[in-house]
């Protein structure tokens, strides 16, 4: 087992790909483990992408501390594992808790990043999903790891997905059961209690950024992806179809190409940010289409921009409305 | 070695060896903690923390007693001669330990705080069960009700671990909570591979 020791812990990392550069490193959300980003191991590396993928501080293999884990820990462990094992130009993609990770280490270290991909992410709690994670949390408390699975597996992925796999779903589920323990996932949601704001700091990542917001994502809404979009200053925003919040591992072939087109054009300077918005395509190898313009996106149906404005008023602090 | 208990009998339950085993660990690590908590209640350093911790602290005294007797009733027991050296070994280890650079009255508060947290956190009964275990059975039932119950018993620890009044003790406190949960992962974990199961420690 590869890991990577921070002060007195250590930190499980799983790596793929040549020994040579490009590197794109991948950050689990919350209750994910390293093995979940299996796919992505072999669909980048395939396309020459060195891939590494971890577990954070009291996620899955790595070392979980009793008490207290803090954020700072988290970014500074990222840091330390590009240090090490990272090949320049590195790319950092991480997803719900690890893209707050990610924007924070891009905010601290963008130096060292050729780009960045925040995947249904934030960078403020609104309160839906301050009232969510707090409710997350205390049925993490009342009813277990398995009880927080439950209640977080329809939130993240389609009907579609779950249809096919009903009868599976204690499999499913297992792994995570057992990789995962109640205290530290505590820790970790509860690393959030003193959480600031990213959003006034979110104009010091001058890296290239790609946003991906699942289409029907409930959890993270088009909102809260918004704000990225509005502040980070070379970012686009690209909108999954049929995506929910967790679109990296019920479409991860999609995910995969997307990640790999996005470092192939920042590499060939052929990125277009400037606060762009697109949608992905189905399937992996097809066109993004910009999203056409005169249409709000912020909407679930195709209102026109400036139609219903009230609807604006409700946008999370730092939101701007409507995109270029 | 195996990663879960059994090999499982014809109707689908544990071994009664594995289960004597399992269940003399945990009631005598439970029972040490009733008896920790029981002293701890009485220490100045409660008087810093909000009443509801104490109140938590007071109910977990009651749960710790629901584990015995629950798992008193719930295995099936055969004699073990390991345990007539195993019993007076865990029992040495689970003594109040000081934390140091705290006084001796609020050091046993926090140690046995420290206990508890790691004996609900670090030690997760019902991972050891197999998937096909009967559900049915009552010795599966209640690792499963003692892990279940482990995330609500343990919270008033963790409030009075984590408690802000008590924030410039922290270092000592981590300490001492890192010390109990390696402690008890070991003896877990050694105790386990002497029924034939591995599991990291």
């Amino acid at each position: 087992m590869d890991t990577l020791q921070h002060g007195r812990y250590s930190v499980h990392y799983e790596l793929a790909g040549p020994d040579h550069g490009p590197t794109i490193v991948l950050v689990n959300g919350l209750t994910q483990y390293s093995a979940l980003w299996t796919p992505y191991r072999s669909a980048l590396a395939e396309h020459g992408y060195r891939v590494i993928s971890f577990d954070l501080l009291g996620q899955g293999q790595s070392d979980k501390p009793s008490l207290f884990i803090e954020q700072d820990d988290q970014v500074a462990i990222l840091r330390e594992l590009i240090d090490a094992i990272g090949r320049p130009p590195v790319f950092l993609a991480g997803i719900s808790f690890g893209g707050i990770i990610a924007l924070r280490y891009a905010i601290e270290h963008g130096a060292t990043l050729a780009g960045l991909v925040a995947m249904s992410t934030f960078a403020e709690l609104s309160p839906q999903l301050q009232l969510i994670g707090n409710a997350l949390r205390n049925g993490l408390i009342l009813g277990g790891i398995e009880y927080l699975q439950d209640l977080l597996l329809p939130m993240n992925v389609s009907d579609a997905w779950l249809n096919d796999r009903l009868d599976q779903l204690d499999e499913i589920k297992r792994p995570g059961w057992l990789v995962n323990d109640l205290y530290a996932l505590q820790n970790l949601m509860e690393s959030f209690l003193d959480f600031q704001p990213l959003t006034p700091r979110l104009g010091e990542i001058g890296v290239p950024t790609m946003i991906l917001n699942g289409e029907f994502d409930f959890l993270t809404p088009r909102s809260l992806h918004e704000t990225l979009r509005t502040h980070i200053p070379h970012s686009a925003l690209v909108i999954v179809p049929r995506g929910y919040h967790a679109f990296t591992l019920e479409q991860p072939r999609l995910t995969a190409w997307l990640l790999a087109r996005f470092a192939q054009d920042v590499l060939g300077g052929s990125w277009e940010g400037g606060g762009s918005i697109w949608l992905a395509p189905a399937q992996e190898g097809g066109t993004l289409i910009r999203f056409p313009s005169g249409f709000d996106h912020l909407r679930a149906v195709p209102m026109r921009t400036g139609q219903h404005s009230a609807g604006a008023k409700r946008a999370p602090t730092g939101a701007k409305r409507p995109h270029k | 070695m195996r990663t879960t208990l059994g090999p499982l009998d014809a109707s689908g339950r544990v071994p009664a060896q594995q289960q004597t085993r399992v269940a003399s660990f945990l009631i005598s690590a439970h029972g040490a903690e009733a008896r920790l908590l029981a002293g701890a209640l009485s220490s100045s350093v409660l008087t810093l923390v909000p009443g509801v911790v104490q109140v938590g602290l007071q109910t977990q005294l009651c749960r710790e007693a629901e584990v015995l007797t629950l798992l008193q009733g719930a295995t099936r027991w055969q004699p073990d001669p390991m345990l007539l050296w195993l019993l007076p070994r865990w029992e040495l280890a689970w003594l109040p330990q000081p934390v140091a650079g705290i006084g001796i009255d609020q050091s046993l508060a926090f140690d046995a705080a420290a206990f508890g947290f790691a004996l609900h956190t670090a030690i997760r009964p019902a991972v050891l069960l197999p998937r096909e275990a009967t559900p049915t059975d009552g010795f599966a039932a209640a690792l499963r009700q003692i892990e279940l119950e482990g995330s609500r018993t343990v919270q008033p620890q963790l409030r009075f671990l984590k408690s802000p009044a008590l924030a410039a003790l922290r270092p000592a406190i981590s300490q001492a909570v890192e010390r109990r949960h390696a402690q008890l992962r070991t003896l877990w974990a050694e105790m386990l591979a002497g029924i034939g199961i591995a599991i990291a420690s």
